[in-house]
């Protein structure tokens, strides 16, 4: 598997197989683009079979040959010993170069598609430029393996020759259970499923609500099967089938994404391998790490599993890359979280000298969250008196929205040692985000006019992987704090990456 | 939960404080520049509401609502950019700097030296007119994270982000303190003698 001699200093292609990973790109791309045709044509009265045939089968043709030309045009080469470059495109020629010590990491992954025809998929990712992130799509197990090495050999960063695809020898340092990833998919991510599944279902019963009135059976309808003990009924059903549907796709979620989660220590680096369709590899650098969230809701604290977030060092304005940056491990019990955290922070985090919120904190939520959307919605109904049954709703709301606020306040915390700087936070989902005093970037203190009479603040910590913010809280002691960690990042010999 | 920060309550009463260092507000002709902003945008709206009245006649009982909203936006801004201006003030201590600005609410950032990634200095064409700059000093931490400092001598700027750069590129040397020590004069002698003294160091 070692002896690879490919000569990188000469256009290499990928693997010929690679027409047809191109070919499912292309075509994807192609169905995004068209998806709104398809859907218009395929709804459309006069169907001629005929027509669709012959457009079904030039959009094909025509794909398989831009995927050809794609894996064509496509070579990478590595340029005096010192750049990497791509060259790639069918009209818009495109030219990649990196230099390869700016190569963070080298990632090896498959999708569903590339492990049917057993090809893989090299992702390159550099410090600073996340536009120039490169990704080869189809080479073999051994020639990813050689390019990787050689990518890496040059940066003298990490020296891991053994940093197999799938190395199944060695003994992991973690392996999440299917257990355990049962545990997670039940137990998380309630708000957000709950979430889509609301919209989808309000914009299901709109079209419905739609087509009734097209079909001009709207009122027949509702005289016939709608009454009050029907309602009931039918609302209890729907909100019993979210549920149910929230617990599904959770958990399937959980599942496809972090099957036979391993995660294996070599040298100084982590390497995370999970998926069920899709294998991703991702390596992860404890001094590349910017913060690590440990979060777990008050059934995971039973159950025992938690979920760890490591932040790593991001490119600067995009958001988007940041979340991507963001690897999670699912799952993980009290003895393997205290492991993991120990050989990323070099140290176990002790919680240390707690700052409080202020009280004010839940008066200030009160009034973003409760008193501004309610008095919003009184102003609309009485505007448009037609939808005054909303006002039903709002109890509801209150009573919810204000016992997550208050826990949301109770669970509130900044916790300090000389070594960390630990934020607890959240009313269900309690998160605690891990940083080491010398990875701020930069600190900013917020405080409104109105908030200096009572001398509470807020307090914005920054980081390369994402900002901590906490408030509000006694001003004085803030400021104290910012002092006192200025102080550490200034005096510190350490290097935030 | 005990002795770990027993140690940092004796180390804070020691340490500098930040909230106790005498920001330099920004240069007194930046107002102006404020002013022309604001003129050009509510400018801009007024001519197409004059627009609108006199051709859109399903507007003429709006007429005096709309002016009234308009006179009270323009009102608000102008105190609000006129505070944030008062407010608007910095620092280049030795080891970061400090840049506090806002009206409704005060925020005040602080970016060591040791994570600055680079320092930009650049001119809108009003500043030009000016002799103003602004120095924008950026960080690895997201653009919430970094500094922009407008309303700046031109000469001034040029200053600061070389004494920016110099903390950046040899954090390590004395010398730095000569820098230090100059460079924090030039916030109050003017500006002619800290060209002279910035173009020695570099």
């Amino acid at each position: 598997m070692k002896e690879t001699n490919i000569d990188f200093s000469q256009p290499q292609r990928q693997s010929l197989l690679g027409v047809f990973i191109m070919f499912a790109d292309s075509l994807q791309e192609m169905a995004r683009a068209l998806f709104p045709i398809i859907v218009v044509s395929l709804l459309s009265e006069k169907k001629k079979f005929l027509f669709y045939a012959i457009t079904a089968a030039v959009v094909l043709i025509g794909t398989l040959v831009v995927g050809y030309f794609r894996y064509r045009n496509f070579t990478f080469i590595i340029e005096g010993n010192n750049e990497f470059v791509v060259h790639k495109g069918i009209f818009k020629k495109t030219r990649i170069g990196i230099p390869l010590h700016k190569i963070q990491q080298v990632n090896i992954n498959q999708n569903f598609l590339q492990r049917l025809l057993n090809m893989y998929e090299v992702e390159i990712d550099t410090a600073g430029s996340s536009k120039t992130e490169i990704s080869i799509k189809a080479i073999t197990a051994q020639y990813a393996q050689a390019l990787k090495e050689r990518l890496l050999q040059d940066g003298g960063k990490v020296k891991n020759a053994d940093t197999d695809i799938i190395s199944q020898k060695e003994v992991p340092f973690i392996t999440v259970s299917f257990a355990s990833l049962l545990k997670t998919g039940i137990t998380s991510n309630y708000v957000r499923s709950f979430g889509i599944l609301l919209a989808f279902f309000i914009s299901t019963f709109q079209h419905l609500d739609e087509y009734l009135t097209y079909v001009n059976a709207k009122d027949s309808f509702i005289n016939q099967y709608f009454n009050t003990q029907f309602l009931l009924r039918f609302v209890a059903f729907i909100i019993f089938m979210i549920l149910v549907f929230t617990l599904i796709i959770n958990l399937s979620r959980t599942i496809l994404r972090f099957y036979n989660f391993k995660v294996l220590k070599q040298q100084n680096s982590l390497l995370l391998s999970h998926g069920l369709i899709n294998t991703r590899n991702t390596i992860i650098r404890p001094d590349k790490v910017q913060m690590v969230t440990v979060g777990r809701n008050y059934f995971q604290k039973k159950f025992d599993v938690n979920d760890v977030k490591i932040r790593q060092a991001s490119d600067l304005e995009q958001t988007k890359d940041r979340a991507k940056m963001s690897t999670e491990i699912p799952g993980v019990n009290q003895t393997e979280k205290n492991a993991l955290l120990e050989f990323l922070l070099e140290k176990m985090p002790e919680r240390g000298f707690a700052v409080k919120p202020n009280f004010r904190k839940m008066i200030f939520e009160v009034f973003k969250y409760i008193l501004i959307p309610v008095g919003l919605l009184f102003a609309y109904t009485k505007l448009v008196p037609d939808v005054a049954d909303v006002l039903y709703v709002i109890p509801f709301y209150i009573v919810f929205v204000a016992v997550l606020i208050y826990f949301a306040f109770r669970n509130s915390r900044l916790f300090i040692t000389p070594d960390f700087i630990i934020r607890q936070r959240g009313a269900w989902d309690i998160d605690n985000d891990i940083l080491a005093p010398h990875k701020i970037q930069g600190i900013k203190l917020q405080q409104f006019f109105w908030q200096k009479m009572s001398n509470v603040g807020t307090i914005k910590i920054y980081t390369a992987g994402g900002d901590v913010h906490f408030g509000l809280a006694n001003f004085t002691q803030l400021k104290k704090l910012t002092n006192y960690w200025l102080y550490q990042v200034e005096t510190t010999k350490k290097n935030w990456m | 939960m005990e002795e770990p920060f027993i140690n940092d309550t004796i180390d804070t009463t020691v340490l500098p404080k930040f909230e106790d260092v005498q920001l330099t507000p920004l240069h007194p002709s930046y107002i102006k520049v404020i002013w022309f902003n604001i003129a050009l945008v509510f400018g801009i709206i007024a001519i197409t509401a004059g627009f609108g009245f006199y051709y859109i006649n399903d507007l003429q009982p709006y007429r005096i609502a709309i002016s009234a909203g308009y006179i009270f936006i323009v009102l608000l801004t102008i105190t609000i950019n006129v505070i944030n201006f008062k407010t608007r003030g910095f620092a280049f201590r030795e080891h970061d700097v400090i840049y506090r600005s806002g009206a409704i609410s005060i925020n005040t950032t602080i970016i060591p030296y040791n994570r600055v990634q680079h320092v930009a200095v650049h001119e809108g064409p009003i500043s030009r007119w000016l002799d103003l700059a602004t120095v924008e000093v950026f960080t690895a931490g997201g653009v919430g994270g970094d500094i922009k400092i407008p309303g700046l001598e031109k000469i001034h700027a040029t200053a600061i982000k070389q004494l920016v750069v110099g903390k950046i590129d040899n954090k390590q040397t004395k010398e730095e303190e000569d820098i230090y020590t100059s460079a924090t004069k030039e916030d109050i002698l003017p500006s002619e003698e800290e060209s002279n003294n910035e173009g020695n160091q570099y």
